[in-house]
């Protein structure tokens, strides 16, 4: 055992003066730490376990935990008797003052070498999980690492622990302070993913022609669905920054981009989004956006009306190869779609969804789609927002 | 100079304590280098084949990379063989020392085991420039692409088989901020800051170029061919042969060299955005028949001169920054205002008519309002040019109506139009529009002409 790990110390006292803290007189059986349990799948905290064997008299036992240089939770102490549970009794925890320790009461039928399991919250200890996926040329699947990082700055040395997460692979490693390990935990080959372009009105410039030498990038993402049909789906995959590479075809790879995935439960998808695309180029205007059916008050002034929009969008693909573009369109307010070229899911009141198939590009040209979007609002009040 | 050590020791105990680190040592050289450099970002990834001399059972690795811009949590290493029995099952960052990794290595075979290395770094960059050379008549250009690659990184990268990445990468977090942490993964709970330093330049770059460029002249007359293919949304360049760039040094390579691009002279004229004068647009088509096409054009800084003579003299036009060109798209390069072409619009008349009014209030609540403008294009140019010229009018109620010698007008959004001419050289061009605009309660009655 390493010096530091002598920041836990567990003693069993003998002797107890009254009352002060101080002057407690603790006779120092130090047990040494046995199995040790690091469990990591809570990712705001880390619980260790670990088993200790104590000397226990008959009677009434006072056993002492305090431990320096660590950050421990004293309320997330606890004393689990493994051996003779019906014969020793956890009577009561009492905190000394002004220590960072406590005092278990325990009684015991008889004398025992009782093996017990202490578990406590320990700060400063966490993990991060890191993926990292390599696409296969023509972009339909990857294979699939997933990492887990270990960061030791609590204070304690760890000679020997089971480290684990609630999946995956679990080690059987020692981590000092200060120290940060990467572990392959998990492997998952040949995971289906899907290509997708997206252009959300709302987020993107309309019309490249506008932005003085600057191209609009499509954002691109990959998505994986945690189900069997991905082969994975046993478990939630948890959150972490994912990067993404791609063979390309000739022994090599290049890197794709990186994103942050959040955790990911079974049967659900995450997208994670890679870069931009500059060869998809949309370029949206409006082409007439008029009032109609005007009320008005007294005053004259218009208190109501509705409006009569027209939107179109030229989508041209100059990519070698097909590709589908989900089209993001917002509609404030009450409305009544006119005419429309295309066809569009309604994915909130004011969110209308176009899947646009978008065919590879020829030697003519880009392959070229329009969108002509004929709509009304209705009774819109002017100075009140709709949402 | 060299001032990175890459240092890799194997050590074959079972166990190393951190504090003592150096056991049986073997240090293998790299064989085979490539990087592969983006523009969009500070970012290289790097992909080292070396060949470590393993012992059956566990074996410890070393690896260190002091004073260079290498990103601790990208290190991957991957055995090239057997690497069913070889488990490269952790990477351990030790306490109290920075830029350096353990590798536990369970092997099942002993012997010299080949293995990559891959990472990302920082401070390797790349960007296009381009030179243009109209002919004496405008018509044609000769278009040549050169890229200029810059090694700032720290390590010198000998023999390097280089690849250039166009593309819009998406990154978390700065690579170089990344490599300057003092742990790989922060502290927990750590609030990492943002550090946006970048490395030191430094100046022998400049020289660098230029002694580089002698020495390449004297060496290769041939210029390297660069192979380039699409993969994913980025196009790759992969650089004939192996490049050596020392740290701090840059290397211009062609790119490639087409002749006879078709151009046309384009000028614009729009008050809004380019106030009153005519701005000279330099526009070809990234497509075959332009002899280009082949891949998109990465954005960079065109110089364009012009041949004005049999001898090979040149006049410089100007120069324009152009964005990203994918394949088949059009290329307008902005060479900024001239004084060569002019457009002038006057206001000729103005009218107002068809009030209307409110009765309660005793106030007018609509009119229409009819304005003519004649507009001048003169080209002085001995070279015919295509101009176009865009007018807005702030308000979606309106119609147009044209007299002139001019073509068709297109309407460009709610509230734009734009006239397309072209003329000959020498030569005035003269239109009228007359537009009318609906006010108020008028535009109630609107009723578009188009």
């Amino acid at each position: 055992m390493t010096s530091r790990s002598k920041n836990l110390i567990l003693a069993i006292l003998v002797l107890m003066t009254a009352g002060a803290a101080q002057a407690r007189i603790k006779l120092v059986a130090l047990p040494e730490r046995a199995a040790t349990v690091i469990r990591l799948d809570n990712p705001n905290s880390t619980l260790i376990e670990e088993e200790r064997v104590l000397t226990l008299q008959q009677g009434l036992n006072k056993v002492d935990f305090s431990w320096k240089g660590v950050s421990i939770d004293a309320d997330s102490i606890r004393l689990t008797v493994l051996d003779h549970p019906e014969n020793v009794t956890l009577l009561n925890v009492s905190y000394p003052p002004n220590e960072a320790a406590l005092v278990w009461e325990i009684a015991c039928e008889s004398n025992y070498a009782e093996t017990v399991r202490i578990s406590y919250l320990l700060s400063n200890i966490d993990r991060l999980i890191t993926y990292k996926a390599i696409a296969d040329k023509t972009e339909t699947k990857v294979d699939l690492k997933s990492f887990l990082i270990m960061r030791n700055f609590s204070g304690e040395d760890f000679d020997e622990a089971h480290i684990l997460l609630d999946y995956g692979q679990a080690f059987d490693q020692g981590i000092a302070h200060e120290e940060t390990k990467q572990m392959l935990f998990l492997k998952a080959p040949d995971v289906p993913i899907t290509k997708i372009w997206t252009f959300d009105a709302a987020k993107l410039p309309w019309d490249p022609e506008q932005l003085e030498n600057r191209n609009v990038g499509i954002p691109v993402s990959y998505r994986i669905v945690n189900d069997k049909k991905s082969g994975l789906g046993d478990f939630a995959l948890w959150g972490g920054k994912a990067r993404l590479f791609q063979d390309d075809g000739s022994e090599s790879t290049i890197f794709l981009g990186e994103d942050v995935t959040k955790q990911v439960p079974v049967g659900e998808k995450t997208e994670l989004y890679i870069g931009d695309s500059r060869d998809i180029v949309v370029t949206q205007r409006k082409m007439s956006d008029r009032q109609t059916n005007i009320r008005r008050n007294r005053a004259n002034q218009i208190i109501l009306h509705d409006t009569d929009e027209l939107i179109t969008a030229k989508i041209e693909n100059f990519k070698d190869s097909p590709a589908v573009l989900t089209m993001i369109q917002h509609i404030p307010g009450q409305w009544e779609m006119k005419d429309c070229n295309l066809k569009y899911k309604r994915k909130d009141a004011s969110t209308l969804e176009f899947e646009i198939k978008l065919p590879a590009r020829t030697d003519k040209g880009p392959a070229v789609v329009n969108l002509k979007m004929h709509y009304s609002r209705i009774n819109v009040r002017p100075g009140r927002v709709m949402r | 100079m060299k001032y990175t050590i890459f240092t890799l020791l194997i050590a074959t105990t079972l166990i190393i304590p951190a504090e003592a680190k150096i056991d049986l040592v073997t240090l293998p050289t790299r064989d085979t280098v490539q990087l592969t450099i983006y523009n969009s970002a500070d970012l290289t990834l790097a992909r080292e084949s070396r060949a470590l001399t393993l012992k059956e059972g566990d074996n410890k690795l070393q690896f260190s990379w002091e004073n260079t811009l290498i990103d601790p949590t990208s290190l991957e290493m991957v055995p090239r063989a057997n690497a069913d029995r070889i488990d490269i099952a952790a990477l351990t960052y030790p306490p109290r020392v920075k830029n350096l990794g353990l590798w536990n290595i369970e092997s099942g075979v002993s012997g010299k085991v080949p293995v990559e290395i891959t990472y990302l770094t920082s401070g390797l960059s790349w960007r296009a420039f381009y030179m243009g050379t109209l002919t004496e008549d405008e018509k044609t250009m000769r278009l040549q692409g050169y890229v200029r690659v810059t090694n700032n990184s720290g390590e010198d990268y000998e023999n390097a088989q280089t690849r250039l990445i166009v593309g819009k990468i998406h990154l978390l977090d700065q690579i170089a901020e990344l490599a300057r942490r003092q742990y790989p993964y922060g502290r927990p709970g750590e609030i990492r800051p943002m550090d946006a330093a970048r490395p030191a330049s430094r100046r022998a770059g400049v020289a660098g170029e230029m002694m580089m460029m002698k020495s390449a002249m004297a060496k290769a007359p041939a210029p390297k061919e660069i192979k380039k293919e699409g993969l994913s949304e980025y196009f790759l360049y992969t650089i004939e042969g192996t490049e050596t760039i020392p740290n701090g040094w840059s290397k211009r390579l062609p790119s490639f060299d087409v002749d006879e691009v078709e151009v046309v002279n384009l000028y614009k004229f729009e008050q809004e955005r380019y106030g009153n004068s005519v701005v000279r647009f330099l526009s070809f088509k990234n497509d075959e028949k332009h002899n280009l096409g082949e891949t998109p054009i990465p954005g960079g800084l065109l110089k364009v001169y012009r041949s004005v003579d049999d001898r090979q003299h040149l006049s410089y036009t100007g120069q324009s920054s152009f964005k990203y060109i994918p394949v088949n798209e059009d290329v307008e390069l902005n060479l900024g205002s001239v004084a060569d072409v002019v457009v002038e619009p006057k206001l000729m008349e103005v009218e107002t008519d068809n009030y209307q009014f409110d009765q309660r209030r005793n106030d007018i609540s609509g009119w229409d309002e009819f304005r003519t403008y004649a507009v001048e294009v003169k080209n002085t140019r001995d070279i015919p040019v295509k101009i176009e010229i865009k007018r807005n009018f702030n308000t979606t109620y309106w119609n147009l109506k044209k007299t002139g010698d001019y073509g068709e007008y297109e309407k460009v959004d709610q509230n734009t139009v734009k006239f397309t001419l072209t003329l000959k050289p020498r030569s005035t061009s003269k239109f009228e529009y007359e537009i009318t605009t609906y006010h108020g309660t008028r535009q109630e009655s609107y009723r578009s002409s188009r």
